[in-house]
C-alpha cells in the first residue's frame, strides 16, 4: 500500500491490474487463514462438548427402546410402574401475538385450573417461558394447540404411570415431576433404576400383586364395616423374609400422591409403633420353653385371684378362676399366668429374645420410613410382667409378622425383604429358637384358632394358626379404653407352615354382628380367615380336610366343664 | 485436457465439470439427507424425500449456471442487484401492509426470500464495483461510500424484517469484500473498535426483544433452561452424547425424542453429531472445509479482479454460514436461525449455496479454458 502512495496519478489507471493482484492475493491469503482459523474453532469446540459430557457414558445408552427410568414389577412381572411418554404445555409470553383478552378465557376453557385474569397476567408479563400444564393428555394438546397460538410450547416429557393404582402404593412410593424417586422403592431404588446399564430390565419386587389385592380388599372392607381409622396388613414368607404384601390402609394413588393426606401417606405397617398386646404371648412362651423356664405345658399356673404387684394389678380379659396350664393360658389369653412365667423368665432372657427378634431395632428392610421401636428404657419386674403380654413395649406390626415367621418356620430369624429373591439369595438367618420349640409353637397357634380366641380366623381346610392382640392405645394420661388397636398374627398351613399374616385394625368399632366386641377375635380374625381363603390358592396352598397338625395331646390338656366332656 | 478431450467417450461439456467438486457437494447433501431421513424417524418423509427432489433441480441449475462467462456476470450484477433490492423492499411494503414480518415473496410457482438471493447478487455487485474503480481511488472517500450503501441498504432492508442472521451474513461477506478490494487496513482496525463501542448501544436499541433475549441467553444459556436458553443447553446435550462415534444411524434420542427443537433445520448439526458422533461431526467440518478451501483456491487461480473478488466474496458466504450454524448449535454465538447449508431442510438456504457454488463453478471453469 505504501508502494501505491508513491505512484504518480496519471501511471495508475493503467497498471491497475498489474498492481493489484498482489493486493487482491495476499489479502486472500489472510481471509484463508481467518477462515481456517474459523474451521478450527469449531472443531475444537465440537471435541470440548464430547469430552465435557462424558460422551461415552451416554453413547453406551444409545438404544431407543430404553426407558428412561426403569419399570418396576411385581414377582410374577406384573408391571406396577412404568414410565411412558407424556405432555407438557407451555407458553412464551414474550412471543405471543394473540391478543390476551381473547386468548386467556379460550385457555381458561380449555385448562380451568387457573383463572382468566390469572392467563392474562401470565400472557401480559414477559417470562420468557411459562409451564400452563404438566402431564397432558394429547387431546388437550391437540384442542389448546387448534387455537393456533404460535407462541406455545408442547414438550415430551416422560412421566412415571402406576397403572395398578392404589396397589402397593406405600411400598411403590412416587416421583416428583422431574422424575426422582421421593419415597418407596422408587426412592430406594433410585440408582438401579436410573442406571443405563440396567434400566432396560424391569425391577422385580417380592410382593404379589394378586396376594397384595386381596389384602388391601379384605382390610378395606373390614375398615369400613368397623369405622376404623387405619389398617394394616402384611404377608410374609416365611422361609425367605419376602414381603408378598405390605399394606396401611388409607393409601393414596401415587399417580396424584401430591393430592394425598399426610394420613394416608403415613405407612402403619412400617411406621407405626403400638404396644401388640396378647400376640406377644405366644412369644413369651416360646422364649420361656426355649430357656428351659416351661419343662411341661402340662403344668398348671395360678390363675384364681388377679395378680397384685405393687401398684399394678394384673387380670383377665375372660377370667378362668383357676390353675391354668400353657395351652389353656394361650386359648383363654390369660394376662395372669403369662405375666408369672415372664416373671420366672427374668429380665435378661427375655430382653435377649426379644433382641434376637430385633425389636431393638428398626425393621431390616429396603423402605427408609421406618422408625426404632419403643424399648423400656429400665426393666422393673412390672416391665417384665407386662412385656411378656404385650404392653408396655411398642414395635411395629412388621417386626410382629417377622417374629411370627421366627415362631414358625424352625426357629429362624431372617431379614425381611421387598425385593424378590433368587432362590440362592435367601440368607441363612440367625437361630432364635429351636425346631422342637417351633414344633410346639405350631401346635400351639393352631389350637388357638382350633379352640381359644382365634377361632375366627380359620378358613376351611387352610390350617390356619395363630394369637389374638387387643391392645388399648396409649395416649396421655394413660390408656383409652374404647381405643382399641386390634391385631391378630397368623401363620397357615400350620403343618407346613409358609406365610404369614398380620392384619391390624386401628380404633375398629364392633357392631352387631360382632355383639358390639370391637376385640381382635372378633374385627382382626375375620379377615385373617378371608384373606387366607383368597391368597391360599394364588399361592399353591393346597386345600385339605384329612392334613392338619396333631393337636390331640394338647386338646387333651384344655380343661372342660363335665357337661361338654365326651 | 486436450488430449482427454479428443479420445474420451464422454461428452466434452460432461467430462469438462469439476468432477471432484461435485462428488464433494453431493456427499454433503447425502450426508444431509441420511440425517432428515433419521430426524424424521427413518422415514423419507416428511423430509428427506422433498430436500432430495428440491437439491436435485438446485444442483441442475447450479451446473447451469457455470456454463456463463465472466462477461455475463460482470453484465448482470448491477440489475440484478437492483431487481433484489426491488423485491426486498416489496416483501417488506407486502409485510407493512398485510402486518406481521414478511421475508417472502410468493411468485407462484414457488415462494423466494429475496435476502437469500442477495447474498451471492451483493457480493457480484461489490466485486463488480471494485473492478471498475480505478486502484489508485483505493484510499479515496469513493472507494467506500458506494460499497457501505450498496451492503448498506439490503443490509437496513433485511435487519427491519426483522432477520438478524441474514443482516450478518450480508454485512459480513459485504466487508469481507472491501477486505480483500485492499482498501486500507485501519479503515477495518477504526471500524472494529467503532463497532466494539456500537455493539452494546445496537444491542440496546436496534435488537427486537426475542432477539436481544436471544443474545443474553447465549451468554449464559443454563441461566434459562426451558427458555430461550433450551435449544441451546438441548443441542449441546445432544452433541456431547454422541461421543465418538455416536449413538448410530436412526439411534439419537435427543433428536427422536424432540428434545431438541428444529432438529431437522438449524440444528441439524446436533441430530447429527448425537447419532454419528465425533467422527461425524468432524467429517462434515472436512466437507465444508475442503469446499471453502476450493472456493478461495478459484479466487487465487482467477485472472481478473472481479473473478478474484467475486470466488473470495462467494465462499466466504459459504463459510459465514457454515461457521455461523456450527457455533450456534455449539453455543458459541447467538441463536440468529441460519441454517448449515446443504444439510439442513429448506430451500431457500440451499438455493443460495447453489447458486454460489454454480457461479464459482463458472468462474473455475473460465480459469482453466485459459490456462
Amino acid at each position: 500500500m505504501s508502494r501505491l502512495e508513491a505512484k504518480p496519478a496519471e501511471v495508475r489507471k493503467v497498471s491497475l491490474r498489474r498492481e493489484m493482484q498482489p493486493i487482491v492475493q495476499q489479502r486472500l491469503m489472510i481471509v484463508m487463514l481467518l477462515l481456517l482459523f474459523g474451521v478450527v474453532a469449531v472443531t475444537v469446540r465440537i471435541g470440548w462438548l464430547t469430552v465435557s459430557s462424558g460422551g461415552e457414558a451416554y453413547a453406551a445408552s444409545g438404544d431407543t427402546t430404553l426407558p428412561p427410568r426403569a419399570d418396576i414389577v411385581d414377582r410374577n412381572g406384573v408391571t406396577l410402574a412404568r414410565t411412558i411418554d407424556a405432555w407438557s404445555i407451555a407458553i412464551h409470553p414474550d412471543r405471543a401475538i394473540s391478543a390476551p383478552e381473547e386468548l386467556a378465557p379460550r385457555l381458561q376453557a380449555l385448562m380451568p385450573e387457573r383463572s382468566v385474569e390469572d392467563y392474562l397476567d401470565i400472557l401480559n408479563s414477559d417470562r420468557p417461558f411459562v409451564y400452563l400444564r404438566r402431564r397432558a393428555l394429547p387431546e388437550l394438546v391437540a384442542q389448546v394447540n387448534a387455537l393456533g397460538e404460535p407462541a406455545m410450547e408442547y414438550l415430551r416429557e416422560p412421566e412415571r404411570l402406576y397403572p395398578q393404582t392404589n396397589l402397593a402404593a406405600h411400598v411403590l412410593g412416587w416421583v416428583n415431576l422431574d422424575g426422582e424417586g421421593v419415597t418407596g422403592m422408587e426412592a430406594v431404588l433410585e440408582e438401579r433404576l436410573m442406571d443405563p446399564e440396567q434400566r432396560g430390565e424391569p425391577v422385580a419386587l417380592s410382593v404379589d400383586s394378586r396376594v397384595q389385592a386381596a389384602v388391601q380388599s379384605e382390610l378395606a372392607t373390614a375398615m369400613r364395616r368397623f369405622n376404623a381409622i387405619g389398617a394394616a396388613g402384611i404377608v410374609l414368607d416365611v422361609h425367605t423374609g419376602e414381603l408378598l404384601a405390605l399394606t396401611s390402609l388409607p393409601n393414596f394413588n401415587p399417580n396424584a400422591a401430591n393430592r394425598s393426606s399426610d394420613h394416608a401417606r403415613f405407612n402403619q405397617a412400617t411406621m407405626g409403633f403400638y404396644e401388640l398386646g396378647s400376640t406377644f404371648k405366644p412369644i413369651t412362651m416360646a422364649a420361656a420353653i426355649e430357656e428351659g423356664v416351661v419343662t411341661d405345658i402340662s403344668r398348671r399356673y395360678n390363675a384364681e385371684e388377679p395378680l397384685e404387684i405393687g401398684r399394678f394389678t394384673i387380670s383377665d380379659d375372660h377370667p378362668q378362676r383357676r390353675y391354668l396350664n400353657v395351652p389353656e393360658t394361650l386359648v383363654h389369653s390369660s394376662n395372669i399366668v403369662t405375666a408369672r412365667i415372664a416373671d420366672q423368665l427374668g429380665a435378661e432372657r427375655m430382653q435377649a429374645v426379644f433382641r434376637e427378634l430385633h425389636f431393638d431395632d428398626p425393621v431390616e428392610f429396603e423402605l427408609p420410613v421406618r422408625g426404632r421401636p419403643i424399648w423400656p428404657e429400665y426393666w422393673a419386674r412390672t416391665t417384665i410382667m407386662t412385656a411378656g403380654y404385650g404392653h408396655g413395649i411398642a414395635i411395629t406390626p412388621l417386626h410382629l409378622a417377622n417374629s411370627y415367621a421366627t415362631l414358625v418356620n424352625g426357629g429362624v430369624y431372617r431379614p425381611l425383604t421387598l425385593m424378590r429373591l433368587p432362590s440362592d439369595a435367601v440368607p441363612e438367618g440367625e437361630r432364635v429358637f429351636s425346631e422342637t420349640t417351633s414344633d410346639q409353637m405350631r401346635g400351639l397357634l393352631r389350637l388357638i384358632v382350633q379352640e381359644g380366641t382365634g377361632r375366627n380366623a380359620d378358613a376351611d381346610g387352610y390350617r390356619v394358626g395363630g394369637k389374638t392382640g387387643t391392645a388399648e392405645k396409649a395416649s396421655e394420661g394413660g390408656y383409652r379404653r374404647n381405643a382399641l388397636i386390634s391385631t391378630f398374627a397368623a401363620a397357615f398351613p400350620m403343618d407346613d407352615p409358609q406365610y404369614v399374616i398380620v392384619i391390624m385394625l386401628n380404633e375398629p368399632r364392633g357392631d352387631a354382628g360382632t355383639g358390639g366386641a370391637s376385640t381382635a377375635g372378633w374385627t382382626a380374625a375375620p379377615v385373617v380367615s378371608r384373606v387366607v381363603s383368597r391368597i391360599g390358592p394364588l399361592l399353591g396352598v393346597i386345600p385339605s380336610e384329612t392334613r392338619d397338625i396333631d393337636t390331640a395331646n394338647l386338646r387333651a390338656m384344655l380343661w372342660r366343664a363335665p357337661s361338654e366332656r365326651s | 485436457m486436450n488430449g482427454a478431450r479428443q479420445d474420451s467417450l464422454v461428452p466434452e461439456q460432461i467430462a469438462q465439470l469439476p468432477w471432484r467438486l461435485i462428488l464433494l457437494v453431493l456427499a454433503i447433501s447425502g450426508f444431509g439427507l441420511a440425517i432428515l431421513y433419521s430426524a424424521a424417524g427413518g422415514q423419507l418423509q416428511p423430509w428427506a424425500a422433498s430436500q432430495a427432489v428440491r437439491f436435485m433441480v438446485f444442483f441442475a441449475m447450479a451446473i447451469m449456471l457455470s456454463r456463463f462467462r465472466e462477461e455475463h456476470w460482470k453484465f448482470f450484477a448491477y440489475p440484478v442487484y437492483a431487481l433484489t433490492l426491488l423485491a426486498l423492499l416489496g416483501v417488506e411494503i407486502i409485510g407493512q401492509v398485510g402486518g406481521g414480518s414478511q421475508r417472502w415473496l410468493n411468485l407462484g410457482f414457488m415462494t423466494i426470500q429475496p435476502s437469500e438471493i442477495m447474498k451471492p447478487v451483493l457480493i457480484l455487485a461489490l466485486a463488480k464495483f471494485y473492478d471498475t474503480l480505478p486502484s489508485g481511488e483505493l484510499r479515496r472517500l469513493v472507494a467506500i461510500w458506494p460499497a457501505l450503501l450498496l451492503i448498506g441498504l439490503p443490509a437496513a432492508l433485511v435487519v427491519i424484517q426483522p432477520d438478524l442472521g441474514t443482516t450478518v451474513v450480508l454485512v459480513a461477506a459485504g466487508v469481507a469484500i472491501m477486505f480483500l478490494a485492499g482498501l486500507p487496513l485501519r479503515l477495518f482496525i477504526g471500524g472494529a473498535v467503532a463497532m466494539a463501542a456500537l455493539v452494546p448501544l445496537a444491542f440496546m436499541f436496534l435488537l427486537e426483544g426475542y432477539q436481544r433475549n436471544r443474545v443474553l441467553t447465549f451468554l449464559n444459556p443454563e441461566n434459562d433452561p426451558l427458555g430461550t436458553g433450551y435449544h441451546i443447553t438441548q443441542s449441546k446435550i445432544a452433541i456431547g452424547s454422541g461421543g465418538l462415534f455416536g449413538k448410530g444411524f436412526l439411534n439419537g434420542t435427543q433428536s427422536h425424542l424432540s428434545y431438541l427443537p428444529e432438529g431437522h433445520t438449524d440444528f441439524v448439526f446436533a441430530t447429527m453429531a448425537e447419532e454419528f458422533g465425533l467422527l461425524g461431526g468432524l467429517l462434515l467440518i472436512l466437507g465444508f472445509a475442503l469446499l471453502i478451501r476450493w472456493g478461495i483456491r478459484v479466487g487465487q487461480n482467477a485472472q481478473s479482479t472481479f473473478s478474484k473478488l467475486t470466488a473470495a466474496g462467494l465462499s466466504t458466504t459459504i463459510f459465514f454460514y457454515f461457521a455461523i450454524n456450527l457455533m450456534m448449535v455449539m453455543g458459541l454465538a447467538p441463536v440468529v436461525g441460519i441454517p448449515l447449508p446443504l444439510v439442513s431442510y429448506g430451500g431457500s438456504a440451499m438455493l443460495t449455496v447453489l447458486i454460489c457454488i454454480g457461479i464459482l463453478m463458472s468462474i473455475d471453469r473460465e480459469n482453466r479454458m485459459r490456462r
